[in-house]
C-alpha cells in the first residue's frame, strides 16, 4: 500500500438490490447495510466490510445472476419503472395465484444453506458475570473503563463491536445483540446477549451497564440515492482503511463535525461541500485550506450516472438556482444516530432530541438512565465531542461506584429543542416532486418513497403501522438506514412532531445472528436466572 | 382525539384485531348496523400482527375442521374480495412424528381429516425428508401432510378488513379504549371508553388476549387465560421449504415466508409471566435455535434478524369461545383463540355474527358456547394439535 492511491481497488459492486436488482455499492462500511453481503465457504450473508474485501474467499450470493456487476434480473428494474405492488397486485386471475407465487417467491432470498457445507459448528459459548459490563470502547467507554480502574473496580468486562478490548478482558468484535430488561433483586440483573465474531455467542450477567456505543452516519432520501457511490462518512473511512479506493472526486454532504472529519481526511479528493444547513466555521476555515468550494443551505436534488454516481444536482434553499457538481462519490456526513437500540431494548425511557433529530435515553446529569443500573455515556447520552464524551464517561463510573439512584431529574421532554432541521429540508425537497419515480425509502427490501407516501394517503399512521404496511425496516440493516428519514417524513405529512409518529420496537438481536451461536447458548440460559 | 360520532350503536366491538374487524365486516356486509369499533393501540397492534400466519384445517373434531375449511375457502377470494393480497400459498402443514406412538396419535387425527372429505396424507420418513430437504434422519419417522392447508401474511389481511369495513360505514377509532360497561337488570346498555360512553345493546369482547381483562371489566369472570408466545425471523433465503412444519412434542412449527425468511416458534419451556407481554426472551432465542438446528442443521449457518413476542387467548380446552354470556346480555364473546384466531376467524366470526342478528348457527354451545367450562371439566378437543 505504498505511495498513496495508484492502482488501489476501486469499490467493488458485491451486490444487486432485493428486488428491483439494483446495482448496489459498499454504503455504510461498518457491517448493517445489504450492499456488501457475500457468501464465504462457511457462512452465509457476510458483510464483505467486516472482511477487510479481501480478494478470495468470498464469493457473491445467488441472488444475482449471472453476477452482481452484470445481472440479467436488473430488467426488472427496467420493467418496473414505478415498482412492483405486491400489497394489491397479482389478485387477477384466480388461477394464475399459485404462477404468481411460485415466480415471486423465487425471486426471494440471497441465497441457499446448502450452498455453504458443511454447516459450520459453532464454538461453545462464552459465559462470565461482572460487577460492570462496559459496551462500546471508544473515547467514552475508554474513559469509564480507565476511571473504573482507577478506582479500584477490577471486576469490568468490555465489549466492542470493532476493536479488541484496551485489556483483552473479552476479545474484539463482540457486537451485544439483547439487553433485556433487568431482573429485578438478581445478583446479576442484566444479561446481556452478544455474539462474537460469527460463530461463537457471549452471554455476560451483569450488575451495572455502561452503554458507551456512539453513533452512525445517516443515509439520505433523493432520487437515486441508492447509486453505487452514495456512501456514509463510516463507509468511506472504512473502505479507505481497508486499502480499497472509495473515490477519485467526491462531494460531503454535511456542514459540521463530521464532514469536518472528511474533508481533513479526503481534503485532497473532494470537490465540494454541500451542506442542508448553515457550513460550520470551523469546516469552512478547513475546506478552504483545500480550496473546496462551499454550497450551504442546499438541497441534493438528484444523482446522475446509471451503474455509477456520476452528478450529483443540488439547488440552494428557498428556490435558488440549480447547479449539477460532478463527481463519482456523495459522502454522507450530515446527521450522526446515536445507536440508541440497547436502550429502547432495556426498557428505559427515551426521548427524541430535535438537536440531532434522533432518540436518546433520558437521563440525569452522571448518566443515569430510567432503569436502575444502567448508564449511558458519550455520544449516545447526548455528549458533543471527545472531551465531553470522556468526562461522560467518567462521571458514570463514579456515579455507578458510589451506587448512584436512577437520577429523578433527567433530561427535560425534547419540545423545549428547537425543530430539527432536516425536517425543514426534507419539506421543501418533497415540495418539488411529484409521485417519487423510484426513490428508495428502504434500500434493503427496496420499499419505494411513493409507496409511503401512498400508505400514509391511505389512512394508515405512526412509524409501528407504516413499517408493517410497506415493510420498511424489516430488512437486514433493521431499519438503521430507512426509519429516521421515515419518521421526519411521517412527521411532515401527518402534521404532528416526530415523538407522535413514534419509533420501531427494537426488537433482538441487534445484528442479525446465526441459528448455530444462538442454540448453543440454550443450556447456560435455561437456568432460572434467566427466566425473566 | 376524536370522539365517536353517534352517541347509540347497534354493535360495539371491543378490538380491532383480525376477530373483531372480520366480526364487523359481517355485520355490515348484512346491512346491521351502525357499528362501532374500538381498539386502544394501533391497527395490527395485538396477536393478529404478531402471528404466523398458519392456516390449517388439520383438527380433531368436525364442527372445528369445518370452520377451518370454510376460512380457508374464505382465504382463497380473500384478495379479490378485499383488494388487498395476503399472498395465501396452499402448500400444506406436515406434522412431524418423531415415533411410533406420535405416529400413532396422528393417525388417529388423520382418519377424523380424511373422514370430513381433506386430502389428508400419512407420510412415512422419506416422504418426510423429500418434503423438508435436509431434514435429520432421526427427527422424523413418518407425519400427516394436507396439502391444502397453507400459510398467509397476516398485515395485509388486517388492512384488507380496516378498509373494507370504514367503506361499509363501519366506524373504527384507534387509540381508545374500552374502559367497561353499563347495564341495567342483567343487560347491556352501554359501552364506556376513553372518548365517552355509548349507548349499545350489544357489545363484542374481541380483545383477544386482554379479553379476560375485559370481560372482568364488565364484571365477569372467564376461564380464558392469557400467555405470551415468542416467534422468529431469519435473513430470507432463496426458496427451499414449501409446507408449515410442526411438532407436536415441543410445539415447534417453522415456514418459509414468500419472502424467503424462515418464520417460527415453540412452546415455552414454562408458563411465561405476563409482565413482559410483548417483550422477546434470550431463553426463547436459545430454545428455538436449538430445536431448529437440531431438525434442520443446515440452518445452523443461518441468521436470526429478529425476534418478537404477542400474546395467545387460551382457554382450557383450545377452542376459542363464541357466543352471547348469559349472565349479561348483550355481551358476545369472541375470544379465546389461542393460537388459532387467523385460521378460524373468517368462519367463526360470521357465526357470531349471525348470533348477533339473531339466527341460528351450527355450533354447539357445549363446545363452543361461554358457559362450557362451568359443566365440569371439559373435554380436552385438541390436545394433540396445541402450538406454539
Ligand atoms: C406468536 C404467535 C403466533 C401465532 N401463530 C398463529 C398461526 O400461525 N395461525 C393462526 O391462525 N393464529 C396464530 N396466532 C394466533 C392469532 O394471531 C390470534 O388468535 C388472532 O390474531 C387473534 O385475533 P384477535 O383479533 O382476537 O386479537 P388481537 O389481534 O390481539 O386484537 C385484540 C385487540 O384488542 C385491543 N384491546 C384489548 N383490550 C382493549 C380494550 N379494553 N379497549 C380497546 N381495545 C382493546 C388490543 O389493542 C388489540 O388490538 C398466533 C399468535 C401469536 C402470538
Amino acid at each position: 500500500m505504498t505511495n498513496g492511491r495508484k492502482g488501489r481497488r476501486r469499490l467493488p459492486i458485491l451486490q444487486r438490490s432485493i428486488r428491483y436488482h439494483r446495482p448496489r455499492a459498499p454504503f455504510c462500511g461498518i457491517g448493517y447495510c445489504t450492499n456488501c453481503l457475500v457468501r464465504t465457504d462457511q457462512r452465509l450473508n457476510v458483510r464483505a466490510c467486516r472482511e477487510g474485501f479481501p480478494t478470495e474467499g468470498i464469493r457473491s450470493t445467488s441472488h444475482a445472476w449471472p453476477s452482481p456487476r452484470h445481472d440479467l434480473w436488473g430488467l426488472l428494474d427496467l420493467l418496473f419503472p414505478r415498482g412492483i405492488d405486491t400489497l394489491r397486485g397479482f389478485r387477477r386471475p384466480a388461477w394464475a395465484a399459485p404462477v404468481y407465487q411460485r415466480i415471486v417467491r423465487s425471486l426471494a432470498g440471497y441465497d441457499t444453506p446448502e450452498r455453504v457445507a458443511p454447516p459450520p459448528v459453532p464454538r461453545p459459548p462464552r459465559v462470565c458475570s461482572t460487577d460492570v459490563l462496559v459496551i462500546g470502547s471508544g473515547t467514552s467507554g475508554t474513559a469509564a473503563v480507565d476511571e473504573l480502574r482507577t478506582r479500584g473496580v477490577d471486576s469490568v468486562v468490555v465489549l466492542d463491536r470493532d476493536r479488541a478490548a484496551n485489556d483483552g478482558a473479552m476479545p474484539g468484535r463482540t457486537t451485544a445483540i439483547f439487553l433485556p430488561p433487568p431482573i429485578p433483586r438478581a445478583a446479576y440483573p442484566f444479561r446481556v446477549l452478544a455474539s462474537e465474531g460469527s460463530d461463537r455467542a457471549v452471554l455476560v450477567s451483569s450488575r451495572r451497564v455502561i452503554v458507551a456505543t456512539g453513533g452512525y452516519d445517516a443515509s439520505l432520501l433523493f432520487p437515486g440515492n441508492d447509486r453505487p457511490g452514495v456512501m456514509t462518512a463510516d463507509g468511506a473511512f472504512s473502505f479507505e482503511r481497508a486499502g480499497l479506493e472509495p473515490f477519485r472526486r467526491a462531494i460531503a454532504f454535511g456542514g459540521g463535525d463530521r464532514a469536518l472529519e472528511v474533508v481533513e481526511k479526503f481534503g485532497d479528493r473532494l470537490i465540494a461541500v454541500v451542506a442542508p444547513g448553515e457550513i460550520g466555521p470551523d469546516l469552512a476555515r478547513a475546506a478552504s485550506d483545500w480550496a473546496i468550494p462551499l454550497y450551504p443551505r442546499s438541497l441534493i436534488l438528484g444523482a446522475g450516472g446509471r451503474s455509477r454516481l456520476r452528478s450529483i444536482q443540488i439547488r440552494a434553499r428557498s428556490f435558488g438556482p440549480k447547479q449539477t457538481l460532478h463527481a463519482d462519490a456523495l459522502v454522507l456526513a450530515h446527521r450522526r444516530i446515536p445507536h440508541a437500540q440497547l436502550f429502547f431494548q432495556a426498557g428505559a425511557r427515551m426521548v427524541w432530541r430535535s438537536r440531532i433529530g434522533g432518540y436518546l435515553p433520558a437521563v440525569d446529569a452522571r448518566g443515569a438512565t430510567s432503569v436502575p443500573g444502567l448508564y449511558a455515556i458519550g455520544s449516545g447520552a447526548g455528549a458533543v465531542g471527545p472531551d465531553a464524551s470522556r468526562e461522560s464517561g467518567r462521571t458514570a463510573a463514579r456515579a455507578l461506584i458510589e451506587g448512584a439512584e436512577p437520577g429523578v431529574d433527567l433530561t427535560p421532554p425534547a419540545s423545549t429543542e428547537p425543530f430539527y432541521e432536516m425536517q425543514g429540508y426534507y419539506r421543501e425537497l418533497l415540495a418539488e416532486h411529484e409521485g417519487f419515480a423510484k426513490w428508495i425509502a428502504c434500500p434493503c427490501e427496496d420499499i419505494l418513497l411513493r409507496e409511503l407516501r401512498r400508505a400514509s394517503e391511505a389512512g394508515y399512521e405512526g412509524i409501528e403501522v407504516i413499517k408493517r404496511y410497506t415493510g420498511l425496516g424489516t430488512g437486514l440493516c433493521q431499519g438503521r438506514y430507512c426509519v429516521p428519514d421515515a419518521v421526519l417524513l411521517l412527521s411532515i405529512w401527518e402534521g404532528r412532531p416526530p415523538t407522535e409518529v413514534g419509533s420501531i420496537t427494537q426488537r433482538p438481536p441487534l445484528v442479525p445472528t446465526t441459528l448455530g451461536q444462538l442454540a448453543e447458548l440454550e443450556v447456560p440460559l435455561s437456568t432460572p436466572e434467566a427466566s425473566g | 382525539m376524536s370522539a365517536p360520532i353517534r352517541s347509540e350503536y347497534r354493535v360495539v366491538i371491543v378490538g380491532a384485531g383480525v376477530i373483531g374487524l372480520y366480526t364487523a365486516y359481517h355485520l355490515a356486509r348484512a346491512g346491521f348496523g351502525p357499528v362501532l369499533v374500538v381498539d386502544r393501540g394501533f391497527l395490527s397492534s395485538g396477536a393478529s400482527g404478531r402471528n404466523g400466519g398458519g392456516v390449517r384445517q388439520q383438527w380433531e373434531t368436525r364442527a372445528t375442521i369445518r370452520l377451518a375449511r370454510e376460512s380457508v375457502l374464505a382465504y382463497r377470494r380473500f384478495a379479490r374480495d378485499f383488494g388487498v393480497n395476503p399472498w395465501f400459498r396452499q402448500s400444506g402443514y406436515l406434522f412431524l412424528a418423531e415415533n411410533e406412538t406420535e405416529l400413532e396419535r396422528l393417525r388417529h387425527v388423520h382418519e377424523i381429516v380424511a373422514g370430513e372429505g381433506l386430502p389428508s396424507e400419512i407420510l412415512d420418513g422419506s416422504r418426510v425428508a423429500r418434503l423438508v430437504p435436509g431434514i435429520t434422519p432421526t427427527a422424523a419417522v413418518g407425519g400427516t401432510y394436507l396439502r391444502t392447508d397453507g400459510t398467509l401474511y397476516p398485515f395485509p389481511v388486517v388492512w384488507g378488513l380496516y378498509e373494507a369495513v370504514r367503506s361499509m360505514g363501519v366506524e373504527v377509532l384507534l387509540g381508545a379504549e374500552a374502559l367497561g360497561v353499563r347495564s341495567a337488570d342483567g343487560r347491556l346498555t352501554g359501552v364506556a371508553t376513553t372518548r365517552g360512553t355509548v349507548a349499545t345493546r350489544t357489545c363484542v369482547n374481541a380483545a383477544g388476549g386482554w379479553s379476560r381483562d375485559f370481560s372482568e371489566r364488565a364484571g365477569l369472570t372467564v376461564a380464558n387465560a392469557p400467555t405470551r408466545h415468542e416467534i422468529l425471523a431469519t435473513e430470507p433465503l432463496k426458496p427451499f421449504l414449501d409446507p408449515m412444519v410442526v411438532r407436536a412434542r415441543d410445539g415447534l412449527y417453522f415456514s418459509q415466508t414468500m419472502r424467503g425468511e424462515i418464520v417460527g416458534g415453540i412452546s415455552p419451556a414454562t408458563r411465561q409471566p405476563l409482565t413482559s407481554a410483548m417483550a422477546s426472551s434470550p431463553a426463547f432465542l436459545a430454545r428455538m435455535a436449538s430445536a431448529l438446528v437440531r431438525v434442520l442443521p443446515s440452518l445452523a449457518s443461518v441468521g436470526v434478524l429478529r425476534a418478537w413476542s404477542g400474546l395467545y387467548d387460551d382457554t382450557p380446552d383450545g377452542l376459542p369461545v363464541l357466543g352471547e354470556d348469559p349472565r349479561l346480555r348483550g355481551f358476545v364473546h369472541a375470544n379465546g383463540f389461542g393460537g388459532h384466531g387467523m385460521m378460524l376467524a373468517p368462519s367463526s366470526t360470521a357465526r357470531v355474527a349471525r348470533m348477533i342478528l339473531g339466527e341460528r348457527v351450527d355450533l354447539d354451545p357445549a363446545e363452543f358456547g361461554p358457559r362450557r367450562f362451568d359443566l365440569g371439566q371439559p373435554r380436552r378437543f385438541t390436545e394433540a394439535l396445541q402450538l406454539g
